[in-house]
């Protein structure tokens, strides 16, 4: 990072992205349920109203599907929307525009029009809301060609991941957390800074065992990786920051290095994304690997609401230093 | 332009539309066309009419049953034909088919295959319309079938609450596929509903192509002058099946056979035919005989898209992968 | 003009249609879109119905006929027109009655779920051509440690391997030589007149030549050389040699030292008192020996073999100097096992035999060091004030510089010639 850059929380991150491309493009909307004179759900809007007027900052009533449709149709007549969910859960009444429309318009359509958008909303665990309000849905988006999916753990990448999607051509499907909103980080000032998709950043340098992670299961992985440094393991951990497209190149050339790898997200073990980046590395740096790749990821149930039951369903420090001792031949 | 003119290049298009499909459902039985393919015939007048009232600029979308719209908003019947074939030189490169007509050119904005899914797709085209002020309508085509799902419903109480100018038009062929009217409607006035979500209205019988334009006329200028939507119900049928597998044992030969007594088509020809114009009307036809298989020739003449276009057609730039 | 009508495709999956029932018969008007007969396919009763105007003139799939998708049901054309041309070439196609085609339909093809195997499509597993496995089974280990043993040319059939089920990982590999098989050079094919001899490149020349390349390019390679006084070691050999003769009765079945079983216990004790000689680079750490197994080389007749003598700091020269000559004569033999041959700490080599007075060798990985010896040499040297005949030996230490430096370089070449210039140590230590 160069040039001048201010401290502030993930929401704020989040925001100035937003904020800026407004300003340098006035095809660009946000929509959404409470975005404009609620200020936001999770007040990653706030202001905006007042800053930009209720043209271009506007409440929708609760129809996902249908706020999505229009926006869909508005970025293939030349807008560039963000659609807001107020949580990426809600965005399951959609999954027909995003699948069927977004996702399919440049091919159905032989190239002829395309859909500019971003849909951006906290996504996976937050603290107790129950089966329906906890899903991990990058899963699910990743797996459409014609979207892309992004999902940064720090705020700096949280703005330039914001920017970049904005900026793209196609759809962008930006994944937040609840969790992180509250983070505080250096973000450059620089209008033009921006985060490239497909690239994977290293958020803590080891050579032992990598850890490959992304969102706010990056911070759960550098928490673990700092008690296995007392142990004597020194682990590497990636933060993917965009999951499709993947960075392939990264993960092969980490493992070439460690030899070992574990990926800790949210989300089912059941596919998914963790089992796409295994299948990347067994297929690409198979050669490299002294031990079979372990996935620390959300138990194979719903949500529950209990506190300890929700913690032992989570993804855990303690399960990822567990998987980490496993694949280094350190019994656990 | 006199009356009788103008009459004659709309039965010109509708005849178009007619001959284009039941060619297109012989080439589908020689094994051309693969998939789907649902046919409009039956029902032309009401997007030739409502293409007629409409400007170049507004925008148009439909179901799969999107031939007829495609056609008479000038898109080639080369062009058509071509993509019903799945090749190269179809309107979508042969990657969409039959259920997936688009034309940016002509502002016919799709034909899409999830029903209902489309109507939020039109109430987008009129937002970007009233968000950049460019005046432009967007008019949006479904059957009866679809009045129930929810997206029909979201999209009209969104068009209704930000006031945008698109027109919902139900086209009411009495049949959901297989199932009619009575058995999917509890009240089969769909535009009843219209009151509920604060929206202008208006219902009537198809009869011929110059009562759909009227009715259009009156819809396009609330759209365009006060950007207000309107909820248009027109009552339809149509000759054929669903699709080319409907069976179609669900309704009687007699039932069928009246309806295509009163085929809009039937009454502008019988009337132009009464106006002394039947010479005129030879030549018409020969002209879209030619036209429609130049187009077949044209279609099977012309090469298939090759995989090369699979990833240029899925992002732009670099595969997601 | 009379034309045939095919069977129509009635449904996106349809192949074939059995024609259940005509709704006209030969002779009848028909109009575009009207019924022409019923067809049963896959997915259900269907109409027929025409794409053309005229008369029906023949059907030639009658009802219950199986027609396949293209193939001729009915002429149509003018009335009257003469059909038997185009009777005789599409007539009696591809329609069987329904009845026969039932009885020979064959089972559907496999789209219809995993059956099992057809019968015979699995060979039985034959030998040839088998990966070799280690003794009781299947060698288990990790992708990683098959490319290291495939670079470094190692065998992992006694490898004891401690991840899971007896998995072979990384750290198991630490240590081990390379297994260089002896394989007998190929038969050079007849040497035209100008033309160089062709010869194929065994098994063990392919692995020199990989190692000792990797070696050279990848180890940062440094070299030291010490000249030893050697008057005292030849004095005290030919003492060791004489005496040893006395222990037998008959002088030519006496055991003998050389100069180089005595440069190996020497190497021996220092590499005890210098064990940051003794050492091996890995990615992430150096390992400090705490045995001293040293690889001699033994020049056989294609290459060379390193066979190890372990614990040489532990053994007494004539053990050493016996255990060497077993080996060197297995060696030469090619029958020598891999594990002889693996897991050495540090390399001796030694030209002296050929007349070489002093060289300089190439590290054997994963080894730090090797020291190259050259002969005893005759020279005047200076003895107090007078210029005298004496003997001297040079030797030449190749360290890896990731591990070792040049002070512990000097430093263990300072021991070994303390010990080799007062050499009564080396028989007692």
């Amino acid at each position: 990072m160069s040039g001048p850059t201010k401290s502030v929380r993930f929401r704020e991150a989040i925001r100035m992205g937003m904020v800026e491309e407004m300003e340098r493009d006035d095809r660009v909307y946000i929509v959404g349920e409470e975005v404009g004179h609620y200020q936001g759900a999770y007040k990653v809007t706030e202001g905006m109203l007042e800053k930009f007027g209720p043209k271009r900052v506007i409440d929708a009533p609760i129809t996902e599907s249908g706020f999505t449709g229009i926006s869909i149709g508005a970025a293939m007549v030349g807008l560039r929307p963000i659609v807001e969910y107020m949580t990426w859960n809600f965005s399951a009444v959609a999954f027909d525009q995003i699948l069927n429309n977004a996702a399919k318009m440049r091919q159905m359509s032989g190239g002829q029009l395309h859909v500019p958008i971003v849909f951006r909303a906290p996504n996976a665990s937050a603290k107790q809301v129950g089966s329906q309000h906890s899903h991990a849905m990058e899963h699910f988006y990743a797996h459409v060609p014609g979207l892309k999916v992004v999902a940064p753990a720090t705020c700096a990448d949280a703005k330039g991941l914001m920017k970049t999607a904005i900026r793209d051509d196609d759809p962008v499907l930006y994944m937040e957390s609840e969790t992180l909103y509250n983070l505080k980080g250096d973000v450059p000032e620089d209008p033009e800074f921006t985060v490239p998709f497909g690239k994977a950043s290293v958020a803590r340098q080891g050579g032992d065992v990598t850890i490959v992670s992304w969102s706010r299961m990056v911070h759960v992985s550098l928490q673990a990786a700092e008690e296995l440094a007392k142990e004597g393991l020194d682990v590497e951990v990636i933060d993917l920051r965009s999951l499709r497209p993947l960075d392939e190149e990264a993960l092969v050339a980490n493992v070439s290095k460690t030899h070992r790898a574990v990926v800790a997200y949210e989300g089912w073990p059941y596919g998914g994304v963790g089992a796409e980046v295994v299948d990347r590395i067994q297929r690409l740096a198979f050669d490299e690997l002294d031990a079979p790749i372990e996935r620390v990821t959300t138990l194979d149930y719903p949500m529950p609401y209990n506190a300890k039951l929700e913690q032992h369903v989570i993804p855990s420090a303690e399960r990822v230093i567990e998987a980490v001792k496993r694949v280094a031949y350190r019994s656990a | 332009m006199t009356d009788h003119e103008r009459h004659l290049g709309l039965y010109r298009q509708m005849q178009l539309i007619r001959r284009f499909e039941e060619e297109a459902a012989r080439a589908y039985a020689q094994g051309k066309i693969g998939g789907f393919l649902h046919l409009y015939i039956g029902q032309e007048a009401i997007a030739v009419g409502a293409v007629a009232a409409l400007s170049a600029s507004d925008y148009v979308l439909t179901t799969y049953r999107d031939h007829g719209l495609a056609l008479a908003r000038g898109m080639s019947p080369r062009t058509a034909m071509s993509e019903l074939f799945g090749k190269a030189t179809g309107c979508s490169q042969g990657l969409g088919g039959s259920m997936h007509f688009f034309d940016v050119e002509h502002n016919m904005l799709g034909g899409y295959g999830i029903v209902g899914g489309h109507l939020p797709i039109a109430a987008g085209t009129a937002f970007a319309s009233k968000y950049r002020g460019d005046g432009r309508v967007s008019v949006v085509f479904f059957g009866e079938g679809a009045a129930s799902i929810g997206d029909c419903h979201e999209a009209m109480a969104l068009s209704a609450l930000w006031k945008l100018p698109v027109i919902f038009v139900c086209e009411n062929n009495q049949y959901a596929m297989g199932t009619p009217l009575t058995r999917t409607l509890a009240n089969d006035d769909v535009t009843a509903r219209a009151a509920g979500y604060g929206m202008a209205s208006d219902r009537f019988v198809c009869e011929n192509v110059h009562q759909v334009m009227e009715h259009f006329d009156l819809a396009i200028k609330r759209a365009r002058e006060l950007s207000e939507p309107t909820l248009m119900e027109i009552r339809t049928y149509r000759h054929r099946g669903h699709s080319m597998s409907d069976p179609g044992k669900y309704r009687t030969a007699e039932e069928v056979e009246e309806h295509k007594r009163r085929d809009p088509l039937v009454v502008s020809r019988t009337a132009l035919e009464k106006a002394g114009l039947g010479d005129k009307l030879t030549e018409l036809d020969a002209s879209v005989e030619t036209e429609v298989q130049d187009a077949i020739k044209f279609a099977d003449d012309s090469p298939e898209p090759g995989p090369e276009l699979l990833a240029a057609t899925t992002y732009k730039g670099a595969f997601a992968r | 003009m009379a034309k045939i009508i095919d069977m129509p495709k009635l449904s996106p999956t349809m192949e074939e249609g059995q024609i259940s029932a005509w709704h006209k018969k030969e002779g009848d008007a028909i109009g575009v879109d009207e019924l022409l007969a019923e067809v049963e396919t896959d997915k259900a009763t269907m109409e027929f119905r025409s794409f053309d105007k005229g008369t029906l003139l023949k059907i030639l799939a009658p009802a219950g006929s199986v027609v396949k998708l293209g193939q001729p049901v009915a002429i149509v054309g003018a009335a009257g027109e003469d059909v038997s041309a185009l009777a005789a070439a599409g007539g009696g196609a591809a329609a069987t009655q329904a009845g026969a085609a039932a009885a020979t339909t064959p089972a559907p093809p496999s789209a219809a779920g995993p059956a099992g195997p057809p019968p015979g499509a699995l060979a039985p597993v034959t030998t040839a051509g088998a990966l070799p496995a280690a003794e009781g089974g299947r060698v288990r280990a990790s992708p990683y440690v098959r490319k290291l043993a495939r670079e470094r040319g190692l065998t992992l059939g006694g490898v004891a391997g401690t991840g899971p089920h007896g998995r072979i990982v990384a750290r198991d590999l630490e240590g081990l030589a390379p297994a260089v098989s002896a394989a007998s050079a190929a038969a050079a094919p007849a040497a035209q007149d100008e033309a160089p001899e062709v010869r194929p490149l065994s098994m063990m020349r392919k692995t020199i030549a990989k190692r000792l390349t990797e070696s050279k390019q990848t180890v940062p390679h440094f070299y030291l050389t010490i000249d030893v006084d050697a008057e005292a070691l030849h004095t005290l050999r030919e003492r060791i040699n004489d005496d040893l003769a006395t222990s037998v009765a008959d002088d030519k079945d006496a055991p003998k030292v050389s100069f180089n079983d005595l440069v190996l216990k020497a190497v021996a004790i220092a590499l005890t008192r210098v064990p940051a000689a003794n050492a091996q680079f890995t990615p992430d750490a150096i390992l400090y020996h705490r045995r001293v197994d040293l690889s001699v080389a033994v020049a056989v007749d294609d290459g060379l073999v390193t066979p190890v003598v372990r614990g040489a700091d532990k053994k007494s020269v004539l053990a050493i100097a016996r255990e060497v000559r077993e080996l060197a004569g297995r060696a030469r033999q090619k029958k020598l096992k891999p594990e002889e041959m693996a897991g050495g700490t540090f390399s001796v080599s030694n030209l002296g035999m050929f007349g070489i007075d002093e060289f300089s060798a190439v590290i054997n990985p994963p080894e730090g060091a090797i020291l190259a010896v050259g002969q005893v040499r005759r020279e005047p040297v200076v003895r107090g004030d007078a210029v005298v005949p004496g003997r001297k030996l040079a030797m030449t230490l190749s360290c890896d510089h990731r591990v070792i430096d040049g002070a512990v370089g000097a430093t263990f070449l300072k021991a070994l010639r303390g010990l080799l210039e007062h050499p009564g140590q080396i028989l007692v230590l």
